[in-house]
């Protein structure tokens, strides 16, 4: 499984011409440009020039890392001017605006070969065209924009007009299978899904263009019989370990179907289809000396002994860079941060962004369950200790100790079964001998472990961004007094979107003998004294959901 | 006792008719109420009959739809093995397996007020626990509004949610 492991790497550097550019060995100075998106994403207005460049830009930063696209202050990534200053400082890239559609067509339309025209009224043309344009090196545009590209000397390569009319989701993808699907990526495929109805944000289009990945947005819900059956042919065609770009399809499926499907065949899931610049990130490595310091609280080896108190540690784990990161309050509340740890391979200068302008309360952990997003209880049992190798791998670069877990399979969103079996459970502390501490869970759970002093600790608490405040604190005062015994270690999930200065503010309203300490210091103290059950997923727990059979 | 007092008063009022006001399907209005958490809507459709007091939560969350029935009684403490509450289900609170809820019920201020008390097994994450919730059901003087107060033995803060009457023929749709 290893060698098969490393051999999928390998065959992923090779195939898809990963080749990122040593700070070490780049010139001081690099030449590259930016444009500014506005925050239009309807299919009828902003939708069509913003996906025609997109992929323009896949294709102009194939070789090179030429073309970065800066996103509006509401758009879900909010770290892309940031992060543009950052390679200006850090790697000497000096950034020139375009302004328009015409003017990157005049400096990039040598990297395409022509162009693919999609049909808006049939959006999954968009998601066809767009692997056309990976294998062909195209430029996918709707029939407004054909004039643009023409005056650029492109010339139709494709016309989807037509040829899908009528037909469903199910049939279009068939299609394009047959058509394309052995040209493309085998490490890598783009599931394209996310808004639905009037708008489109594929935002990580250039990711999938560059890769040559194949584009597709088919549904993870059992109900959908057909889609499922033709994304597991796909999926089941994929190399072992390889990686599912994207999200899925808000009005076809959940996050928790698609997750587990992918899941089902050991696959690794990186969200999401909103990801903007990995064609450009992906070029970059660290600056020469860097190396990740994580700002420990406790050695390795430090036992501590929990005193008769409550302890809170506070953990975010939705994608960083993502929420709250670049807005005011951060460092106020000592907080855990999920790393994104395919981005050492993917996008390591958003990495070290994020460890330069960590705050002392800012501490980093591993996960999401393995080296990408994944959910445990169904990856097939040949592929778990090959993927997580990768995983421990990620947090030895990363200089993580604690890894957290999360199979939302039996869940009903964020609310319901989040547990392990005890068969996973064992998986872990099996896969992971160095890690200090072990986080299960998203919204709550209750599965809880201690092994050689190495506890497993679920969330007492999900922090829903909407709930009101007060309500907030008189929900964590509950668990404070429902859980009696002393120590009580109470460990909280912070949503992405929640607003550090209010949960500040929530935990002044808290009474009693509490401490908020950083997670690394609550696994230590939880090490020392299990008031918490032991408990493990039971097969008479409620499920949401059972799963997929593989055939 | 509390149980034992509770049952005399029920005694007493059996006989007597409860306030029918309270009767019917009522709809959570979230502007009015505490807030909800883990479950989008919620309707309450309460039917009474003799001393019995069904209390029906009719709960959506996304697209999970769950129904559960809390029937009580006026005149005698009633044991139930799959007592319904409210969860907020972002806590890590939950039914304890197989565990048996008590609950008494009563009509009070007039007859004009259903109170109930559950004595309900939950599981935390130290272990399973009872909790006492107490509940006191009001109907407005115009009869269309009800206002639902629980209080948890573990909680400081009540919850108060109010429901507007769905009238009898939307309440068949």
């Amino acid at each position: 499984m290893k060698n098969r492991f490393i051999l999928a790497l390998l065959v992923l550097s090779l195939a898809g011409g990963f080749a990122p550019v040593s700070a070490e060995t780049a010139p001081t100075a690099r030449e590259a440009w930016i444009m500014h998106f506005d925050g239009d994403w309807k299919n009828a207005s902003g939708l069509p020039e913003k996906a025609m460049l997109i992929g323009l830009q896949g294709l102009a930063n194939r070789t090179a890392p030429r073309l970065y696209i800066a996103h509006a202050p509401d758009f879900p990534w909010e770290i892309t001017v940031p992060l543009a200053d950052f390679y200006t400082r850090k790697h000497g890239v000096k950034f020139t605006e375009l302004k328009t559609a015409d003017e990157a067509l005049t400096l990039f339309a040598a990297s395409a070969k022509g162009y693919v025209v999609w049909d808006t009224a049939v959006m999954p043309t968009l998601n066809v065209a767009y692997t056309i344009a990976g294998l062909e090196d195209a430029i996918v545009v709707t029939p407004a924009l054909i004039p643009l590209a023409e005056r650029h000397g492109l010339k139709r390569i494709d016309d989807l007009r037509g040829r899908y009319d009528g037909m469903t989701d199910t049939q279009i993808y068939a299609d394009a299978k047959t058509r394309y699907f052995a040209r493309c990526n085998p490490d890598m495929i783009m599931l394209m899904g996310g808004h639905a109805g009037d708008m489109r944000i594929p935002g990580i289009a250039d990711w999938g263009v560059r890769q040559r990945m194949f584009f597709h947005d088919l549904s993870g819900n059992p109900a959908h019989k057909d889609e499922v059956a033709l994304a597991m042919e796909l999926y089941g065609a994929m190399n072992p370990g390889a990686f599912v770009f994207g999200w899925h399809s808000y009005v076809k499926d959940t996050e928790e179907q698609h997750t587990t499907l992918t899941s089902t065949f050991g696959l690794r899931m990186d969200g999401l289809q909103s990801l903007p610049n990995h064609s450009f990130n992906s070029q970059f490595t660290f600056t020469p000396g860097f190396k990740f310091q994580n700002q420990h609280h406790v050695d390795r080896d430090t036992k501590l002994v929990a005193e008769k108190k409550v302890y809170l540690a506070f953990v975010q784990s939705d994608g960083i860079g993502l929420g709250v990161w670049t807005k005011p309050g951060r460092g106020k509340l000592q907080l855990a941060w999920g790393a994104i740890p395919s981005w050492l391979e993917f996008a390591p200068a958003a990495l070290e962004y994020f460890q330069e302008s960590a705050t002392p309360a800012d501490y980093f952990i591993g996960g999401l369950s393995g080296p990408s997003y994944m959910y445990p209880n169904h990856i097939p049992a040949d592929r778990f200790d090959g993927l997580m190798r990768e995983a421990v791998r990620q947090m030895e670069v990363l200089d993580e100790r604690i890894f957290e877990i999360l199979d939302n399979s039996a869940a009903d969103g964020n609310v319901g079964n989040a547990d392990l079996t005890k068969e996973t459970v064992d998986r872990y502390y099996a896969a992971f001998p160095n890690v200090i501490g072990f986080i299960n869970g998203y919204g709550p759970a209750r599965t809880f472990d201690l092994r050689n002093g190495v506890p497993m600790i679920s969330y007492d608490y999900y922090i829903d961004p909407r709930r009101p405040r007060e309500e907030v604190a008189a929900d964590l005062q509950e668990l404070i007094t429902i859980n009696r015994n002393r120590p009580y270690f109470c460990l909280v999930h912070v949503r992405e979107s929640n607003d550090v200065n209010s949960l500040v503010e929530v935990t002044k309203q808290l009474h009693g003998p509490i401490e908020i300490v950083p997670v690394d210091t609550f696994m230590k103290l939880a090490a020392s004294n299990q008031t918490y059950r032991t408990r493990y997923q039971l097969p008479t727990d409620p499920k949401h959901f059972e799963g997929f059979r593989r055939e | 006792m509390i149980a034992g007092g509770l049952l005399a008063l029920g005694l007493a009022t059996a006989a007597m008719a409860a306030n029918p006001a309270l009767a019917g399907r009522w709809r959570y209005e979230p502007t009015l109420s505490t807030a909800l958490d883990g479950w989008h809507k919620m309707d309450l459709v309460i039917a009474l009959e003799g001393t019995k007091v069904a209390v029906t939560h009719d709960m959506l969350w996304i697209r999970s739809k769950v129904v559960a029935t809390n029937t009580y009684d006026t005149a005698r403490a009633v044991e139930a093995k799959d007592y319904f509450r409210v969860e907020q289900r972002h806590m890590a609170v939950y039914p304890a397996k197989g565990g048996v809820t008590t609950a008494t019920a009563a009509w009070i201020d007039g007859d004009r007020v259903l109170r109930t008390e559950a004595f309900t097994p939950v599981e935390v994450s130290q272990g399973n626990v009872t909790m006492r919730i107490t509940s006191e059901y009001r109907v407005s003087e115009t009869g269309d509004t009800l206002t639902v107060i629980e209080l948890h033995s573990t909680r400081n803060r009540p919850l108060v949610y109010v429901f507007k009457k769905v009238p009898a023929e939307a309440a068949k749709n």
